[in-house]
């Protein structure tokens, strides 16, 4: 029972952004992936949603491969895309309803959980509205409420934070905390290093296009020669200039 | 700025001149052919037989030369990213709008032209308007879409709007006053183009001429104008840069079936897709009234017969873009749905929205047409046609669309 990717090539032409990746995530863990703009972090993310097909490699989750059973797959995988996409022609309330279709779900239970999640973010009253009422935001909660309604095994989340209000962050980490205590596994992309570690301990920095270390954030500045309370920032500016003696 | 606007016409042409091609098919042009023959059969055969000098004849000359005018707002292929790289631009401007201006005068004057053609016999003939009344007629008629014109380049600045409407209101009365009085109607008309200069002091100083451009005024007007033009060209092609409005037609909702159990994702999609993308929705409301005037124009079964089940055929074949409508959506993509069956989903929503329009055009054939046993033949005959068309053609073509 896990997400396995293994030996993961791939990118969108002929020439791979992403080499050789290696990933493990087990039930109740959460791993964040970092690094800076086009380090593959969207990238690989495509990939384990079945968006982009794989020069090599294989993803897998608890036992299913993705390219042999891709609707099987997809039932364990919610996500969250950083830019909020929702159907124009369906209202919240079908958007969830969506959901509970596609993921086979109960619909008396899923309610139950469609409201606690709508009243958390603050949508309650707004199941009639369609996608072009809803500010950024609030379709990035309408995103985050279908995602963890879905119940599956796997959260994908992509840079989670742009466009919410800080008390919708807190909701997020809260859920996102809940879900790792009820053993599911969240992998996450983000910039937001502050708000991510609430929730998440364990980090794999992307740089080019291949993963250079995996381990907690104190271990990822020892790593890059940094003080354990030096700020964020400084991990940035070291995998820059990672980036640059690439180059 | 002049290259700049001379660039983006250039390429503005290009894109028209491509969906224009799509648009002019062959099995159009002779559709068209037909259409134009029978519209001039029937106009030769009414000039025989109408009477002539009626009060309504001069009028109604001023009524269909207003119509060319309604087409041809003012192009300025203003885009989005302008308010950001041109901000700083405002008073170059009025070079930049110089060439776009003159380039939305082909449009209506070709078209004004043509009906005016048309129109000369019944006009010179019927309506008594002599040939050089008739052709000051066509002048003044040109120079109100200029003002026309100059009104709306004028509308992009800050200060009063004068909306297209009530121009028209003003074009319209003044083409059925060029019916009787041509040379009072030419002057009046030469004198907008005139006073335009003076246009600051008749609404004020709230008009700030030429120095303030409105940006976001120019933007939403250029996106409304790009968008009526892509409503024709998506009546018979694809158009992949039009955007859809969506409407909630919240009216509509007794057509979706009430519990979820009976639905699968794809055709939970399809039904709203079809009733709330005016897109879709429109075709098929525009689709049934057409059939439904053909028929009463033709008042006879076989020809009702026929036409109509060429608009059903029609209404089909342009429905079903709607089968790879999702494709884009990345959450389509990511979240369980199968896309194995999903043809067969959109069949199941199409035959009702067909028998749905089977049912409409036979009710009023049943009010509009002579009522005798052919209708009644003709009814069941529309109802095999749309049965074969759902059962044969429409999931044979959404396979093949598929592929």
């Amino acid at each position: 029972m896990a997400l396995k990717i293994e030996h993961l090539t791939g990118g969108y032409t002929g020439v791979p952004v992403i080499k050789d990746i290696n990933l493990e995530i087990k039930p109740g863990q959460a791993l964040g992936l970092i690094g800076l703009n086009g380090a593959g972090k969207s990238t690989t993310i495509k990939h384990i949603l079945g968006l982009l097909r794989p020069q090599k490699g294989t993803i897998s989750l608890n036992g299913v491969v993705l390219r042999q059973q891709p609707t099987k797959f997809k039932q364990e995988v919610a996500y969250i895309p950083e830019t909020p996409v929702l159907y124009p022609e369906l209202t919240l309330k079908e958007h969830l309803e969506l959901t509970m279709l596609s993921y086979n779900l109960d619909e008396e239970e899923a309610w139950k959980r469609a409201h606690e999640l709508l009243k958390m973010f603050r949508l309650d009253d707004k199941l009639e509205w369609l996608p072009i009422h809803f500010s950024k935001g609030m379709r990035q909660k309408v995103m985050i409420v279908c995602a963890f309604l879905a119940d599956t095994s796997l959260l994908v989340i992509d840079e989670p934070f742009t466009g919410l209000d800080p008390l919708a962050v807190a909701n997020l980490i809260d859920l996102i905390k809940k879900a790792i205590a009820d053993k599911k596994m969240v992998l996450m992309t983000t910039h937001v290093l502050a708000d991510a570690q609430q929730a998440i301990s364990n980090y794999a920095v992307l740089n080019n296009g291949t993963i250079e270390i995996i381990g907690s954030l104190k271990e990822i500045r020892a790593h890059y020669g940094l003080k354990p309370d030096d700020p964020f920032d400084q991990l940035y500016l070291a995998l820059n200039r990672e980036d640059n003696g690439h180059a | 700025m002049r290259e700049l606007a001379n660039k983006r016409l250039s390429e503005n042409l290009k894109q028209s001149i491509k969906y224009l091609t799509l648009v002019f098919n062959d099995f159009f042009i002779l559709a068209l052919i037909f259409l134009f023959g029978a519209l001039m059969f029937w106009y030769a055969q009414a000039m025989k037989t109408i009477p002539n000098n009626l009060w309504f004849y001069k009028p109604l000359v001023g009524i269909i030369l207003f119509l060319p005018l309604l087409t041809g707002h003012l192009v300025t292929l203003i885009k989005d990213a302008d308010m950001q790289f041109l901000f700083t631009q405002d008073e170059k401007m009025e070079e930049y709008l110089r060439p776009m201006y003159r380039y939305s005068l082909i449009l209506p004057f070709v078209l004004e032209l043509l009906v005016a053609g048309i129109l000369f016999p019944f006009a010179t003939v019927k309506a008594n308007i002599s040939v050089w009344g008739y052709i000051l007629m066509i002048i003044t008629m040109l120079s109100l879409k200029d003002d026309q014109l100059i009104i709306e380049k004028r509308n992009l600045y800050f200060g009063k709007k004068i909306d297209f409407w009530v121009s028209c209101l003003v074009v319209l009365a003044v083409a059925i006053l060029a019916a009787y009085s041509q040379t009072g109607a030419l002057v009046i008309s030469l004198c907008g183009m005139f006073i335009e200069p003076n246009f600051q002091p008749m609404f004020g100083k709230r008009m700030n001429v030429k120095k303030f451009f409105d940006w976001r005024y120019a933007v939403d007007s250029e996106k409304a104008r790009k968008d009526r033009v892509y409503s024709i060209f998506s009546m018979f092609t694809d158009v992949s840069e039009k955007q859809v409005t969506i409407k909630r037609r919240k009216y509509l909702d007794f057509l979706l079936p009430k519990n979820l159990g009976k639905e699968n994702p794809n055709s939970f999609l399809y039904r709203r897709s079809l009733l709330r993308n005016p897109e879709y929705l429109n075709l098929l409301v525009r689709m049934t009234v057409f059939a439904v005037l053909i028929s009463f124009l033709v008042q006879d079964w076989k020809w009702a017969l026929g036409l109509s089940a060429l608009v059903v055929f029609l209404t089909v074949y342009q429905l079903l873009p709607m089968a790879t409508e999702f494709d884009g959506n990345i959450m389509y993509r990511v979240y369980p749905i199968s896309t194995e069956h999903r043809g067969r989903s959109l069949v199941k929503v199409l035959n009702s929205a067909l028998f749905l329009q089977w049912g409409i055009i036979s009710v009023f054939w049943l009010i509009i047409l002579p009522i005798n046993l052919n209708v009644f033949e003709a009814i069941a005959g529309l109802f095999v046609f749309v049965w074969v068309l759902t059962v044969a053609y429409l999931p044979y073509k959404v396979k093949t669309n598929k592929k």
